[in-house]
């Protein structure tokens, strides 16, 4: 639906444990210009420069020439990676992976939403770590914990970009080439795949890192269907470290400003 | 639905809803901000089950009493597509204000409101939505053991996969001439 461009952008690597060891750059480079997607980072005190981030965008798979797949197929496969889940050409029915899986112990610990245009604040939202969540009882589903629900008005249809800052801490192994690919759909139907590439994370971290995500254009039709039909738009949120799926996230949205 | 809150004593108050807290939680999440200009309500799938259970146990107990002009689906595991209702634009008051001399009051909504309004307890599936079809099949992702050839699951009238079943068959039989070795020697 949208034309689909890269850009590099920087982002900050905070460690809780020791400041010196940051892998960050001290450049506050902001990516804007006519991209889909780019990505905005703090400002880092350490002096050490950031790690340069990669964002790239992917649309359509049939654009980016990957192969058609199969949740089914992808469901037998020992790994799943990046290339597997850009083929994918609706919602998943399940989670490709068990919660088990995500062996790095990366936890998001807050996320924001703004406004790009008005810098508006929409959401923010956090969690203690999962260290300090030792009285939790899953009592319910496991996958229960990788589920959320947006209940949005009308007018968020009609922002273009929104920055989405997300914090999150690692455990003690370090992340090589840690990705996030978010495939939005209505009804089945591709509304835009976002590709953000996280990069280096050092082991025993708490990290940040702000993401915008460029709408895609949508005509008044389909706006309408969204907002009558709540919850049909839903999303799959894949994290890859070295090109392994290690955690699936779903969501869904309603547009109607109610229940 | 909103997000189900934990009412916490004594916290800060908004001047628009004087009534309502402007923290709350959610399944260990806090919600920090919440800007109702574009975002209404936030829950997680913990407590979209909660709320279901909840739900079917009262719809269960409504249904004996009273006749229904319609079939209610109370198996909460319909798909999506099947859904019964349909949502209709009306107002919706997202929390529920205390009754002032024994009259209920209304509340009269602000423009940009930026508070987290509180919201009535009471379980309603209207306010929640249908349960996403992940959470209705409560499956798993197939473990990374043998399990992962699935052949009990196969289906006579899917295709097979005769490159990637053979690729797997040949690490079996690969695993089984070690064994043959090493029994041999």
């Amino acid at each position: 639906m949208s034309s689909c461009t890269s850009e590099e952008a920087a982002c900050n690597h905070q460690d809780a444990t020791c400041t010196s060891a940051n892998k960050s750059s001290a450049a506050d480079t902001i990516c804007t210009g006519s991209t889909d997607c780019s990505s905005n980072c703090q400002g880092n005190p350490n002096p050490k420069p950031p790690t340069a981030m990669k964002v790239k965008t992917g649309c359509n798979s049939a654009d980016m020439g990957y192969p058609v797949t199969m949740e089914e197929e992808l469901l037998r496969n020992p790994v799943i990676t990046p290339e597997d889940v850009l083929g994918l050409q609706k919602i998943t029915e399940n989670y490709l992976c068990t919660p088990g899986e995500n062996i790095h112990n990366i936890d998001f610990t807050r996320f924001r939403i703004r406004d790009m245009e008005t810098g508006t604040v929409l959401f923010e939202i956090s969690k203690p770590p999962a260290s300090d969540r030792a009285g939790d009882k899953r009592d319910f589903d496991p996958n229960a914990g990788r589920f959320v629900r947006y209940q949005f008005t009308p007018a968020f249809l009609q922002l273009r970009q929104v920055g989405a800052t997300v914090e999150f801490t690692v455990g003690d192994l370090p992340i090589n080439n840690f990705r996030m690919i978010e495939r939005h759909y209505f009804r089945d139907k591709l509304l835009k795949s976002f590709d953000f590439e996280f990069g280096f994370c050092i082991p025993s971290s708490k990290n940040t890192c702000e993401h915008i995500y460029e709408f895609p254009p949508l005509s008044e039709e389909t706006m309408r269907e969204m907002i009558l039909h709540p919850y049909e738009t839903q999303s799959d949120s894949f994290y890859f470290v070295d090109n392994k799926l290690v955690m699936h996230n779903k969501a869904d949205y309603s547009y109607s400003g109610g229940p | 639905m909103k997000a189900t809150l934990t009412p916490e004593a004594e916290k800060p108050r908004c001047s628009s809803t004087p009534c309502s807290p402007i923290k709350s939680t959610v399944s260990g999440y806090q919600i920090l901000h919440m800007d109702s200009s574009y975002l209404v309500g936030f829950t997680t799938g913990e407590e979209l089950l909660k709320a279901a259970h909840k739900w079917s146990g009262a719809e269960a107990a409504s249904a004996e009493a009273l006749p229904s002009p319609r079939a209610k689906p109370i198996d909460l595991g319909l798909h999506r597509a099947s859904r019964v209702y349909k949502t209709k634009s009306r107002y919706y008051q997202p929390y529920d204000i205390p009754a002032a001399s024994g009259r209920r009051r209304r509340r009269m909504p602000s423009s940009g409101d930026v508070c987290l309004k509180s919201l009535a307890m009471e379980p309603s599936r209207a306010l929640h939505g249908p349960l996403p079809f992940c959470l209705l099949k409560g499956k798993r992702a197939h473990s990374k053991s043998l399990d992962y050839l699935n052949l009990d699951k196969m289906s006579i009238r899917e295709p097979a996969d005769t490159e990637v079943l053979q690729y797997q068959l040949q690490h079996l039989n690969l695993r089984g001439e070690r064994m043959f070795t090493r029994n041999k020697t």
